[in-house]
């Protein structure tokens, strides 16, 4: 389209001038993060599938720099670079524009993104609650009257991974996968058959491991076949994971039945506040209980703020797509003829900053609103 | 009728068994202007000009409509056009320029065999050297879709043009996706190829674009193409 008219600008800006009004009438500091970052945070916190859509570019001085591809992460860089202290308590909000190489839904490769980041608020259910309320209120005080809401809560799979009885790695492990749905419905199997993995070119090797030192193996291996060390690994990183892949196929098989009870867990979606009999159905031990707890308070807090629960909608697969969020998240489509369009998201992501430098992990929360595809639904 | 624009790899291997196959066929080129000139006359079907390009450009030439047909490989087609967008078709595979695409680790990886261990692997990388492993290519478009549909998301592509092999000895990356006939190069580097870590065979192939796929011109060159050695 090669830009806007002045009408298409116009009205652009008065609706992001109603989305933003909010966010500040309620307390969050509306800041200006940079436009130009350096790649290197973005690449190295998101991986390759997001450095494929980011545009990156050299500095005349050698640095990789990026258009930013999201405001996320420039607002934890601001408030790194301005507090003395990361967990100090800080709101902020913003507009500003983002850009991305188009993907297949043939979104606009720039685009403008509302949001606000909540950093080291107090009360973590109170401020999930109060995320999504503010969000709702802005998408209405722009005009959206039709929308869903759905979300998801990270924090009950936790819980119930944590209950669920087997070696701590293998946990670790379905965790890292819990992002690709194949992968964890694989690897799951694989540790409800037991034998540890299946035959591969190191399988021999792996039986040496299981009975002797792995360390002894590895440097006695590297030796006699004077291979190199190269790749940034150390022997003992290396013998570690042949020690834990020989003890997974002592391991005793995972329960079958515990396996169908998280893949039972994942399948659950409904009405959001009528879901916790299906949660009590899984079952689950204490931690589980605790995380049914918090995903109550957060109901009660969301209906204290006027929201009503009744009409949003849960699923526990939700958030799959986006490694980003460490528990509650959401997600707000706008409903439209044949359809719907997904006009906002957000959750709660409390490793970003500790990632990014903080000391320590930093509770955070947030939401971003796509405001040109906002745009689009309501014009 | 229009001229049709036959594009060839100017020099190499490629370019050598493929004028010899054509050669073969009854379909000499003569080359124009100087003796090593870019662009040359088909002997056998009327009409039909022959480019010679980089190999690495054909596929670029063929999408943007500068060339009608072309030898190139396969690897270079597939990096270069998404294989949903339609533009160009893949014709023919041609009985040379046979290699394979492949991701390769370093062999004192002992505890390294699969796609899988490589995601293990990218995620423990990162939490102990607070940096994503990396893989050389030049094969930027081949590795992202061949890492998404295995689920590996960990990384970083580092764009290496040459001597990719020596990626890992050099420190420039952990990892590298690079081609190879006979492996011969990787074990001397002592890189071993993954399990299931072959993304392509690869060959030689005439591809056209898809629009003019019918034209009596390019099915004769087919036909001829595809005579048994």
């Amino acid at each position: 389209m090669a830009g806007r008219s002045s009408q298409e600008r116009d009205g652009l800006e008065r609706q992001n001038a109603a989305l933003i009004a909010v966010f500040e009438r309620a307390g969050f500091d509306h800041i200006a993060p940079d436009i130009i970052q350096p790649a290197d945070i973005f690449l190295e916190r998101s991986g390759e599938d997001i450095r494929a859509r980011t545009f990156v570019f050299t500095d005349p001085g050698g640095a990789e720099m990026c258009l930013r591809p999201d405001l996320t992460v420039p607002a934890c860089r601001y408030h790194l670079s301005h507090v003395e202290d990361p967990s100090a308590e800080r709101r902020y909000c913003y507009l500003g524009p983002a850009f991305r190489f188009p993907d297949e839904l043939l979104s606009p490769q720039e685009f403008t993104q509302a949001g606000l980041e909540w950093f080291g608020a107090g009360e973590p259910v109170a401020a999930e609650a109060r995320v999504l309320k503010l969000t709702i209120s802005a998408l209405e005080a722009a005009g959206l009257t039709r929308y869903r809401v759905t979300f998801g809560d990270l924090g009950l799979f936790s819980a119930l991974l944590d209950d669920t009885e087997m070696p701590a790695r293998w946990r670790q492990r379905l965790r890292h996968h819990f992002w690709r749905p194949h992968a964890f419905r694989d690897l799951l199997q694989s540790f409800s058959v037991g034998g540890g993995a299946r035959q591969s070119s190191i399988s021999p090797l792996v039986s040496r491991v299981a009975e002797t030192d792995a360390l002894a193996v590895v440097e006695a291996e590297i030796a006699a076949r004077s291979l190199p060390l190269v790749g940034g690994r150390e022997p003992g990183e290396i013998a570690d994971r042949l020690a834990d892949k020989a003890a997974d196929r002592r391991e005793r098989p995972l329960d079958p039945a515990k396996a169908e009870q998280l893949n039972a867990y994942l399948a659950i979606a409904g009405e959001a506040s009528g879901i916790d009999s299906r949660f009590q159905s899984i079952g689950g031990s204490e931690r589980f209980a605790g995380a049914r707890n918090y995903y109550a308070r957060r109901l009660f807090e969301m209906e204290e703020l006027g929201l009503n629960p009744r009409r949003f909608h849960f699923a526990a697969g939700f958030g799959r797509e986006l490694e980003y969020y460490t528990g509650f998240t959401f997600q707000i489509e706008a409903d439209v003829d044949g359809g719907a369009v997904t006009v906002a998201g957000g959750g709660r992501y409390d490793n970003l900053l500790s990632d990014m430098g903080a000391p320590s992990p930093v509770p955070a929360v947030g939401c971003a609103i796509h405001t040109d595809r906002l745009r689009a639904v309501l014009s | 009728m229009s001229i049709l624009t036959f594009a060839m790899p100017s020099k190499g291997r490629l370019m050598e068994a493929a004028s010899e196959l054509l050669g073969r066929a009854g379909l000499g080129i003569d080359r124009l202007g100087a003796e090593r000139g870019y662009r040359g006359q088909l002997r056998g079907i009327e009409d039909v000009e022959v480019a010679f390009l980089s190999a690495s450009e054909i596929a670029q030439n063929l999408r943007d409509g500068k060339a009608d047909l072309g030898i190139t490989g396969q690897d270079l087609l597939e990096e270069k056009i998404p294989p949903d967008e339609g533009s160009v078709t893949l014709l023919l595979r041609l009985a040379f320029g046979g290699a394979d695409v492949v991701v390769a680790v370093p062999e004192c990886w002992l505890d390294v065999a699969s796609m899988v261990d490589l995601d293990d692997i990218a995620e423990s990388f990162y939490e102990r050297h607070g940096r994503r492993l990396r893989v050389a290519t030049k094969y930027r478009n081949l590795t992202r879709r061949f890492f998404a549909a295995r689920g590996v998301t960990g990384y970083r592509i580092v764009e290496s043009l040459g001597a990719t092999e020596g990626a890992p000895a050099a420190g420039i990356a952990e990892v590298i996706v690079d081609i190879t006939t006979t492996g011969s190069t990787l074990a001397a580097n002592h890189l071993k190829v993954l399990d299931d870590g072959v993304i392509l065979r690869s060959s030689a192939v005439l591809a056209v674009r898809t629009v003019g796929k019918e034209d009596p011109r390019v099915q004769r060159l087919a036909a001829a193409l595809a005579a048994p050695a």
